[in-house]
């Protein structure tokens, strides 16, 4: 249940980071919600990387049904991975470590 | 411990954000992975949605409110009270739809693309500043400014352009600049003179003056006359009006013409592209249905995503005028307003010369001219690369222009150094030609305007609702002696230089001629009577033929008859070629499959539509044909150039013992017949290995493969078509160029009607569903009502959205 709160709480706080800065502004949010919410590393990593990942799938999916996939098609040839997983993975890894990080740092 | 793992465990966060933050190169260069694929700001930010509610945008200096309709094609009609609020929000809404393109295109002109895509551009670069593309462009730039309303219009759109990039974050940039990671400068008046340099480089730097100077010495003076004549004596002229050229000419004092008598040892590094032309033309209302004259005009270029052109509709009190620019200029380059419509073909002349120099010592600090050392202007042209140390290149001046080939550049080590003299380098006042067609009333405004056109010289069509039709050759072109310009001159000597240029006035137009229309093709420009020598390293042999031959037959003449014939795909060529090739063929020698393709093509009525499979065999053939012909040429060591299609088609038919039909690869002794027998067996194999290759039939529209390739290459972004066409048909679709805009011109008394499209759409976003939705209609010779509203209130009917734009409260 604990987890569960953190996860929701990451994705929103880092919604709102993004929603005023630059990308890497979600690790900043993860930090925090990791480091308040205490877990331990793993769980909090867990959280984080949850949180993100579903963050950035779903803007990602909501862009990509909105648009008719108009440009997914075309960048997806550019790349070797598929988007959609490329784009979760990327978020979910920084995000897990940044709120990893941040639940370390209570002593 | 616990020290230990947040330490451990922050260093991975913080090298993962950064790594993830940085473009990375591998042999092929990564975006920023985290900036690129967050959804909040990376390249899904840019996909965009059909859907666009009606906005309002405030920017700085506006004097009055503007409004933008769009219509259902995202072309702008911009409303404006005054002059300067319609320059500024054109290139504010230009901007919108189009910067990258904008600034890759100038970034290229000035030689900066290793900024962006590293040192595999560093040769294209240097070439461009050595050329003096920079040069040129601070010439125009400073004539333009110093011009109190052509300066004015300049500030404006610049800062139109500047407000939008102001507003601008990481997630508005332009999907290439997230790709590549970099950012938007500045736009500058500057850019807007490195547009026209960039057209002034694709139209007239054609040349082949190391060529035809090889070719001289390799060949001698009359076997070069033979395969490369000054004209081709065939076809109308663009102005037919012999013994009617009633002035003065400039006459230059006679010397008589060195010719110069070394090989020329130097890679050219701008390659001129053959079979790149446009039509034009304008029937005059006895010819037409409603006794409006029609005008119409296909420009034929590379074909590039983003296209070159943008289509918009501007509006103030003191213009109405509509069709399309430049990416990136404040003006409409091609189109029509209430009162008249123009248009324009690329006019050839040779307007490039290469001078010898003779430096005293390798400083390169003086240089020879009449019996004394003039100093040089060295310039070092700095250039900034992408992940490496800048490199430095020092371009000499003289004063006939840059010394562009060097030791240090394309040179050889006999050490020949040739200064370019262009056209273009000149001071000169482009835009304010287009300003003044954009406001012209009359045939008389027209005349008017183009007097202030240098280059790249056109063929400038015109008709007008007062019921009058012209065409005008303007450029600012030298008075050329006999021959003279042909092959490389002699630098040291200035009686070789250019002394003086044609007058406006005694350049080559005419005005409602009895035929009942004007045409050009880029074919050879005027009859023998012209008092002036008129040469060019390609004029056009079959495109104008059958433009005239139609015009000719047509009456009672509607815009769709001119939409069917620009669309037409008659190979005059072919009709001149293959029954002869044919005639060679040695038919009991065939096997059953060869002998149904020459019944196919015996057969063919020299369409080359999309479906023809007689079409590919035919151009299979002939290739292979003219490349056996001339493969010595291809197979020396100095650079030539190859005759014309013309020219090649003419000596076969006309002289079987050119030593050329030998070739040389081979043992034996080869003649025409066995030459053509070869390349028709060949042909065949190679339309074989085709079909192995590709699930589709051979058919013409399949094999010609025309490709619309995005600007830096990128085959997502990049369209294919299938269409038919061919260089030599009136619809030029080749591989890779063909018409690039297509307009159709009406011009009722009643209010003008115009039709038009372009292979590429109004967006540059490929994001965008208007990214390439003219693509396809474009291929299928389908055309776009031009909405051409004079109020906002009468766009009710096909409005998309509109974009208000309000004057910042200060």
């Amino acid at each position: 249940m604990r987890l569960l709160i953190q996860i929701i709480i990451t994705a929103v706080v880092c919604f709102m980071f993004q929603k005023l800065f630059p990308w890497w502004s979600m690790a900043i949010g993860a930090f925090l919600v990791g480091f308040v919410f205490s877990n331990t590393g793993a769980k909090s990593f867990l959280a984080g990387f949850v949180a993100v990942a579903l963050l950035w799938f779903g803007l990602s999916l909501y862009i990509d049904a909105n648009t008719q996939s108009i440009l997914t098609e075309k960048v997806s040839q550019l790349f070797p991975v598929n988007l959609f997983v490329l784009t979760t993975l990327i978020g979910g890894l920084v995000g897990g470590f940044a709120s990893m990080t941040g639940s370390l740092l209570k002593p | 411990m616990k020290v230990f793992k947040f330490g451990i465990s922050l260093l991975i966060t913080v090298a993962l954000t950064y790594c993830l933050n940085r473009g990375w190169d591998f042999g092929t260069p990564i975006p920023p992975l985290g900036k690129f694929l967050d959804p909040f700001h990376g390249f899904w930010a840019n996909a965009e949605s059909r859907s666009v509610p009606d906005h309002e945008l405030p920017i700085d200096g506006l004097r009055d409110k503007v409004s933008v309709v769009y219509d259902s094609l995202l072309i702008p009609h911009i409303f404006a009270n005054n002059d300067d609020d319609l320059y500024r929000v054109m290139g504010y809404v230009t901007a919108q739809h189009r910067l990258w393109q904008m600034e890759f295109q100038t970034h290229a002109a000035a030689g900066r693309v290793s900024e962006i895509i590293g040192d595999k551009a560093l040769d294209f670069d240097r070439n461009q500043r050595r050329l003096g593309m920079v040069y040129g462009a601070e010439n125009a730039t400073k004539a333009h400014m110093a011009d109190s309303v052509i300066g004015r219009m300049n500030r404006a759109y610049t800062e139109g352009v500047n407000a939008y990039i102001a507003g601008l974050t990481y997630e508005g940039f332009p999907l290439e600049y997230k790709l590549l990671d970099y950012a938007p400068e500045p736009w500058t008046e500057l850019k807007m003179g490195l547009l026209l340099k960039n057209m002034s480089k694709t139209l007239n730097i054609g040349e082949d003056d190391f060529q035809m100077t090889n070719a001289l010495n390799l060949f001698g003076k009359e076997m070069l006359d033979i395969l490369y004549p000054d004209q081709e004596g065939v076809g109308d002229p663009i102005v037919d009006n012999p013994g009617g050229w009633r002035f003065d000419a400039v006459k230059l004092d006679t010397v008589p013409l060195a010719l110069p008598d070394q090989l020329v040892n130097i890679e050219p590094a701008t390659q001129v592209v053959r079979g790149v032309g446009s039509n034009n033309w304008a029937v005059s209302g006895l010819k037409t249905a409603n006794g409006s004259p029609i005008l119409a005009n296909d420009p034929h270029l590379s074909l590039s995503m983003p296209s070159i052109w943008f289509a918009a509709h501007m509006k103030s009190p003191n213009v109405n005028v509509m069709g399309v620019t430049f990416t990136g200029s404040p003006v409409i380059i091609l189109g029509f307003n209430d009162s008249i419509s123009w248009g324009a073909t690329n006019a050839q002349r040779d307007l490039v010369d290469w001078y010898k120099i003779q430096f005293k010592d390798n400083s390169k600090n003086e240089y020879l001219s009449d019996g004394v050392w003039k100093k040089t202007n060295k310039v070092v042209e700095k250039f900034e690369i992408k992940n490496d140390e800048p490199f430095y290149d020092t371009v000499v001046y003289t004063h006939h222009g840059p010394v562009v080939y060097d030791d240090s550049f394309h040179g050889d080590s006999e050490r020949k150094y040739y200064a370019f003299r262009w056209i273009a380098h000149d001071e000169s006042l482009e835009l304010k030609t287009f300003y003044l067609l954009n406001h012209a009333r009359n045939h008389k405004d027209y005349m008017a305007a183009l007097d202030y056109f240098s280059g790249p010289a056109q063929n400038f069509v015109f008709a007008s609702t007062e019921g009058d039709i012209a065409m005008r050759i303007q450029g600012k072109y030298p008075v050329r002696r006999k021959d003279e310009g042909k092959f490389v001159l002699d630098g040291t000597n200035t009686s070789n230089e250019w002394q003086a240029y044609i007058p406006n006035d005694q350049n080559v137009m005419t005005k409602n001629p009895a035929r009942g229309f004007v045409s050009s093709a880029n074919q050879y420009p005027v009859d023998a009577t012209y008092p002036y020598y008129v040469h060019s390293n390609v004029y056009e042999a079959y495109r104008n033929r059958r433009i005239n031959n139609r015009l000719r037959q047509m009456e009672e003449i509607t815009p769709q008859d001119m939409m069917t014939l620009q669309n037409d795909n008659y190979n005059i060529q072919a009709e001149e070629s293959l029954l002869f090739m044919l005639s060679h063929l040695d038919s009991s020698s065939l096997t059953p499959e060869q002998e149904r393709i020459r019944i196919e093509l015996k057969n063919w009525g020299y369409i080359n539509d999309a479906q023809s499979t007689a079409a590919t065999y035919y151009e299979v053939w002939y290739n292979t044909l003219y490349r056996n012909i001339w493969d010595e040429m291809q197979n020396q060591n100095v650079a030539l150039s190859l005759p014309s299609d013309f020219v090649t088609i003419h000596l076969m038919k006309t002289d079987s013992t050119l030593s050329y039909y030998d070739v040389q690869s081979t043992p034996e002794k080869e003649d025409l017949h066995q030459l053509i027998n070869q390349a028709f067996k060949r042909s065949i194999e190679i339309v074989e290995q085709w079909k192995t290759e590709n699930t589709n039939p051979p058919q013409w529209g399949y094999f010609k493969d025309t490709g619309i390739g995005h600007l830096l290459r990128l085959e997502p972004f990049s369209k294919k078509v299938v269409n038919g066409g061919n260089g030599n048909a009136i619809n030029a679709t080749t591989g890779s160029h063909g018409p690039s805009w297509r307009l159709i011109a009406s011009m009722e008394k009643t209010g003008v009607k115009a039709w038009g499209v372009y292979p590429g759409g109004q967006s540059g976003n490929p994001g965008s569903p208007f990214y390439d939705n003219l693509v396809d209609p474009w291929a299928n010779g389908r055309y776009f009502r031009l909405h051409f509203p004079h109020s906002e209130k009468e766009t009710a009917g096909y409005r998309y959205f509109i974009s208000t734009f309000n004057p910042t409260s200060r």
